[in-house]
């Protein structure tokens, strides 16, 4: 007869039971945790956050760390869920680290912000929500700008360089969808322009068939695509299909890599504001982008370089203060102008300002025969 | 004949396991307390899915959906003012009449049917969750919910906070209890082992397996309501067919039908993932792994195979007495 020891299944529990301790950092290290999305709808956006991290913390730790300091990092992985996110930076101030990194979900980082800027750590992080930085909290930090500073730029961009009087706009329903959606069509209206239609889609979405019939039956000047890489590129094919031939502008996604690739031909003739691109003609941004590339065998997107950002950030500042003041980091992050002459890593010169948005060069580019290429520089708002 | 003693052990685990429980938030710091939290929290909505999945044997895909009403409820009430109390009353009585209504179609469909009618409404419930801005905030969700001063004492602090999640876990459990011990529980238990023969016996089925739905929905709807205050913000995400789905899996792993199933079933779930953080990327996948070889190993849960083990020490007992009655038989016929 099988007979089965009931108690084998006890040791496979004990076991796990035995795994519970956490291990324990070494003293004399800069602690960095980072709460990100790393399985979940987030999952893109927290992967290339981390592995950006990753890379200026190898890059850093090879040269001998911050002031003489090693970098230490832990990765928690938010599930793409605020709830957990918020377990997890409880856990992290916990762990009494120097600074905490992310989340990349502003809502996400809406309801930890507080738990950081309570306990005094600063937190830099990937959310582009408008209203992160107008919560009054202390110590939150964004790596990419804000969508409360690239709206304007790309409503000027429309009313001045591409003329129209109308705009269909179609955005992906959740946080960074709506909040573009909501910022830019207040820039719009507030310049005059008319919403011809206002599409919402949802992530992940397939068939975009239904959507572009709308756009088409809108007529407007211009249409303003506001979604994820893939759903990007499925748009764009059925947009070709249905012969749509206004300007198709977007910001930063419309007009990333991945779109291109996916899109193929009809990628191009795409316009937009790109706030952060591995394809900036910077060539500190391309040695990133090759680096990255060897390393980890795929292009970033705009999430890998926020995350890289977020460590030199941090670097920067530990050097502003002469020493590691995890209380004094927020104050010395504040109004730090960092310039890509003297720290490399930075990329292009940057300001963070007293909110913690930050003020840096933007560019205006175009899909030219399946390369994005740039057209203009946009200067930093403050010289 | 049992002995006393053996007779004696369950409630004395119980009372270890509910002193166990008041006096971890000692021995914890704040995160710790949080998931403790969170467990009370969840295990509440997996009580209720217990209810009516497990001993009225209806399947539902909607309890995240009332986890859901009972969120919004709370948030945004209290957002208004309102206390908390009153908050969870709404919530109990919406997600009823919620519940009850959504009881119709397991009148007319079951099983993999009713698992879709009730995904579609989880779905639904999501929508209005996102889409109805002037309400629900939207995707933006609503942010800053207080936690209430019971009897002028602030449960501001994640620890007085734990104790009010384990005060209603408490009082839901007792409730539980009562009822699947009442004839009603009875009801239940008949409606899902047979239910023409129930309805032979002159048991209401209809009334029955709306109540089921409804009550176990109430329970998600409490579950909801400290859900709101425990993370001070809610927006639609956590409340998709994702959180009806885990709390499907609790009350499964658990053991569904058994009491203590969902305690079980909300503790790995909560726990389980935190504990396998170390594994870094791996862990989702260890985490799965897991649970496909306790399913396969034991498809009643972990409670299941405790009863299974009970069951096989019973029968082993009882085949004791009887070869032990057997010898004086065995004279007769020995040659």
């Amino acid at each position: 007869m099988n007979k089965r020891h009931p108690f084998n299944r006890w040791l496979i529990v004990g076991a796990f039971a035995a795994c519970l301790a956490a291990p324990a950092g070494a003293q004399d290290a800069v602690k960095l945790i980072s709460v990100g999305e790393l399985s979940g709808g987030g999952a893109t956006v927290g992967t290339n956050f981390k592995n950006g991290a990753d890379l200026a913390i190898a890059e850093i730790n090879a040269k001998g760390g911050i002031l003489g300091k090693k970098i230490e990092v832990t990765h928690y992985d938010s599930q793409s869920n605020p709830g957990v996110a918020r377990g997890l930076i409880q856990r992290a101030i916990d762990e009494k680290p120097y600074a905490i990194l992310g989340p990349g979900f502003s809502g996400s980082v809406k309801v930890t912000a507080q738990l950081t800027s309570d306990a005094g750590i600063a937190q830099v992080m990937g959310g582009e929500a408008a209203e992160l930085t107008r919560l009054g909290m202390k110590t939150l930090f964004r790596t990419s700008f804000g969508q409360q500073s690239s709206m304007p730029k790309i409503a000027a961009y429309l009313v001045d360089e591409v003329k129209v009087k109308s705009v269909s706009m179609v955005w992906v329903n959740n946080d960074f969808g709506k909040g573009g959606r909501d910022t830019l069509s207040k820039e719009l209206q507030a310049r005059g322009i008319k919403i011809a239609a206002d599409i919402s889609t949802e992530a992940g979405q397939v068939d975009f068939a239904a959507d572009v019939a709308k756009v088409k039956a809108a007529g407007a000047d211009a249409v303003f695509v506001y979604l994820n890489e893939e759903e990007s590129a499925r748009i764009l094919k059925e947009i070709r299909k249905a012969d749509i031939k206004v300007p198709l502008i977007g910001e930063t996604t419309l007009l990333g890599q991945k779109v291109i690739e996916l899109a193929g031909e009809a990628a191009n003739g795409v316009r937009g504001h790109v706030g952060l691109t591995t394809d900036a003609p910077v060539p500190a941004i391309q040695e990133f982008r090759k680096t990255f590339v060897t390393r980890y065998n795929y292009v970033p997107d705009h999430n890998g370089i926020k995350g890289y950002l977020s460590i030199y950030m941090i670097k920067a500042a530990s050097e502003k203060m002469g020493k590691l003041d995890a209380k004094g980091l927020p104050d010395a992050l504040k109004n730090l102008t960092i310039l890509a002459s003297k720290e490399p890593g930075i990329l292009m010169d940057v300001t963070i300002d007293e909110n913690g948005d930050l003020d840096r060069d933007s560019f205006l580019g175009e899909v030219v025969h399946g390369k994005q290429q740039i057209t203009k520089i946009l200067p930093k708002l403050k010289k | 004949m049992i002995p006393p003693l053996a007779r004696l052990w369950q409630p004395a685990a119980l009372v270890l396991a509910i002193m166990l429980l008041i006096a971890l938030p000692f021995g914890l710091e704040r995160y710790g307390i949080y998931i403790l939290s969170l467990w009370a929290v969840t295990t509440i909505a997996a009580i209720g899915l217990n209810l009516t999945l497990g001993y009225a044997g209806q399947i539902s895909l909607a309890q995240g959906a009332f986890v859901g009403i009972g969120a919004y409820t709370a948030a945004i009430m209290t957002s208004a003012g309102w206390p908390l109390l009153v908050a969870l009353i709404v919530a109990i009585i919406l997600c009823f009449a919620v519940g009850w209504l959504l009881g119709y179609p397991a009148l007319r469909v079951q099983h993999h049917y009713l698992a879709f009618v009730t995904l579609a409404f989880s779905t639904l419930a999501f929508l209005v969750f996102r889409n109805e801005q002037w309400l629900t905030g939207g995707i933006y969700g609503i942010f800053g919910i207080p936690r209430p001063t019971i009897f002028g004492f602030s449960t501001r602090s994640a620890q007085a906070f734990y104790y009010v999640c384990l005060g209603a876990l408490g009082a839901v459990s007792l409730m539980a209890w009562w009822l699947v011990r009442s004839p009603w529980g009875r009801a239940f238990t008949a409606l899902r082992e047979n239910p023409l023969r129930a309805q032979s016996l002159g048991i209401d089925t209809r009334r029955y397996t709306l109540m089921a739905f409804a009550i176990g929905s109430a329970i998600g709807g409490v579950s909801g309501v400290l859900y709101a205050p425990l993370v001070e913000f809610v927006d639609p995400t956590p409340f998709s067919l994702v959180l009806s789905l885990n709390l499907l899996l609790m009350v499964i792993v658990g053991g569904q039908g058994f009491f203590f199933g969902p305690f079980l079933g909300a503790l790995i779930a909560v726990l389980l993932p935190e504990w396998l953080r170390f594994t870094k990327g791996y862990y989702l996948i260890i985490y799965a792994l897991v649970v496909m070889l306790l399913l396969i190993w034991s498809p009643s849960g972990i409670l299941g195979i405790l009863d299974e083990a009970l069951t096989r020490r019973k029968t082993r007992r009882a085949s004791a007495l009887r070869a032990a009655a057997r010898p004086t038989l065995d004279e007769g016929r020995a040659p």
